[in-house]
């Protein structure tokens, strides 16, 4: 087999080292920086895009939180705009009601002011009723005329010495 | 019939006398140059768009670099970042001695046992020197197990050790046996192809099945150089 | 192939080294043949400790100890 044949290892040895020193430093010097800037730019920029993807994220929660945070106070203004209105509509109704019973109630009072008067006249007119009455009852019964001075005396001693 | 192990045979190109030693420039050193060139352009031009989607031949770059990265990171650990540069260019030069040697007339630097003892050898040496600078003579604690009894040192530590002087010599011998067989194989098919004629086609579907396979067998053999040297660093490094 | 191969390297270089260590020692120290004899055996054992390690999927860190806890790990 020529590989053991010794002539030539001391040629194969050097132009072995040789190609490969030479070798190790192209690409230490040249290939490997390259490839190796090449590779950490795109995972820069990998980590870069990655970073600004997180940013927009960031952002677009902070807008839902804005947006939900915005529909939130304007629902409880709503809530607040309608009992607001509840409540006046209710003062409103309240205010009303009180006018209106304050009025039915002094028209009560002015009912039952005019009742007293008139139970009051009637019954004022009640003595001069019964002694007309009295009177003409005993002239019918009796056929006699009756002064009304009669009458009237028994007419207070009917009501109890009321007069 | 072509011998099969005379694409093996090593011819001067240039004859060159170093000090008395024979250096010649030969036709491995020339393929050792092509290797050289061929790498260093592949790395070099694939990226020089430096694009950020990468093409094919800068995707692949990226991959063999990243390939060699994940090596180092998974089986040595942080520390063997400036170990990187090295591991790259010997994974480069064994897998470019066996990818080109795939290619009909070429020679296959990698299928000779003076490359790859060349080879392993310094990384044997380069390891050892790393181990004894980290941990001085305490590296040699390596060659006893934990917990074994006393006694048994006398026995089991040079075992260790011959376990340990040997692996420059599996590790080079298997690269060398590996390239060898295959080459030989597919010389030895190809000759009978050749020589059957049309009835040579059923063996010709074969020889097309020991090609994928030897090609297989060239990127693995390169992967398993790298991945011994990165774990002989890890041990270098770390030393349980 | 890959495994009969390996298996077959692991066996010549183990006891290689052993042998030449051997061989080494032996010069050295003038004890021919003894200490080759020992270390050829030694470096069988080596060999056989390595075959072990290929076999049983176990990685190349110096030490069986080590390589099978880190196996197991």
């Amino acid at each position: 087999m020529p590989q053991f044949d010794t002539t030539y290892f001391a040629s194969q040895l050097f132009w072995l080292y040789a190609s490969f020193i030479v070798l190790f430093i192209l690409l230490s010097v040249f290939a490997l920086p390259k490839i190796g800037g090449v590779l950490e730019e795109r995972q820069k920029r990998i980590a870069g895009d990655l970073d600004k993807a997180a940013q927009l994220k960031h952002e677009a929660e902070a807008a839902i939180a804005a947006y939900e945070k915005a529909l939130a106070e304007s629902r409880a203004q709503a809530h607040k705009i309608m009992q607001d209105n509840a409540k006046a509509i209710a003062e409103a109704a309240d205010a009303r009601n009180k006018a209106i019973g304050d009025k039915l109630a002094k028209q009560i009072k002015e009912g039952e002011g005019r009742i007293l008067a008139a139970k009051d006249e009637a019954l004022g007119h009640i003595r001069e009723i019964s002694t007309e009455l009295v009177r003409a009852s005993v002239e019918k019964l009796t056929g006699q005329s009756v002064d009304d001075a009669q009458a009237e005396a028994a007419v207070t001693a009917a009501l109890g010495g009321k007069a | 019939m072509a011998n099969p192990v005379e694409q093996f045979k090593i011819e001067p190109i240039v004859p060159l006398e170093i000090g008395g030693v024979n250096v010649s420039f030969t036709n491995s050193s020339l393929f050792m140059v092509v290797a050289v060139v061929l790498a260093t352009a592949f790395l070099t031009l694939s990226v020089k768009g430096r694009a950020l989607v990468p093409g094919r031949w800068q995707s692949m770059a990226e991959l063999m670099y990243e390939f060699v990265a994940n090596m180092i990171r998974d089986n040595v650990g942080t520390e063997g970042r400036k170990y990187f540069p090295f591991v790259f260019t010997l994974f480069m030069f064994v897998l470019f001695g066996n990818l080109l040697g795939m290619i009909p007339y070429t020679f296959t630097y990698t299928s000779h046992i003076a490359v790859t003892f060349g080879l392993a050898i310094v990384i044997f040496i380069g390891v050892t020197i790393i181990g004894f600078a980290r941990h001085g003579t305490h590296y040699l604690r390596m060659f006893f197990p934990h917990g074994a009894p006393l006694a048994t040192a006398i026995i089991l530590v040079p075992i260790e050790l011959i376990s340990y002087c040997s692996r420059p010599f599996s590790l080079a011998i298997r690269l060398f046996a590996n390239m060898t067989v295959g080459h030989i194989i597919l010389k030895v098919m190809a000759g009978f192809i050749i020589m059957l004629g049309i009835a040579g086609i059923a063996p010709m579907v074969f020889l097309g099945g020991v090609t994928v396979l030897e090609f297989g067998i060239a990127l693995l053999q390169a992967y398993v150089f790298t991945i011994l040297t990165c774990i002989y660093l890890h041990d270098a490094i770390h030393m349980h | 192939m890959g495994m009969g191969i390996r298996v077959g390297v692991e066996l010549i270089a183990g006891i290689a080294v052993g042998s030449l260590i051997g061989y080494g020692l032996d010069r050295w120290l003038g004890t021919k043949p003894w200490l080759l004899l020992v270390f050829f055996f030694l470096g069988a054992a080596a060999s056989v400790l390595n075959i072990y390690r290929a076999v049983h999927g176990l990685d190349d860190s110096v030490g069986l100890g080590q390589a099978q806890r880190r196996k197991r790990k």
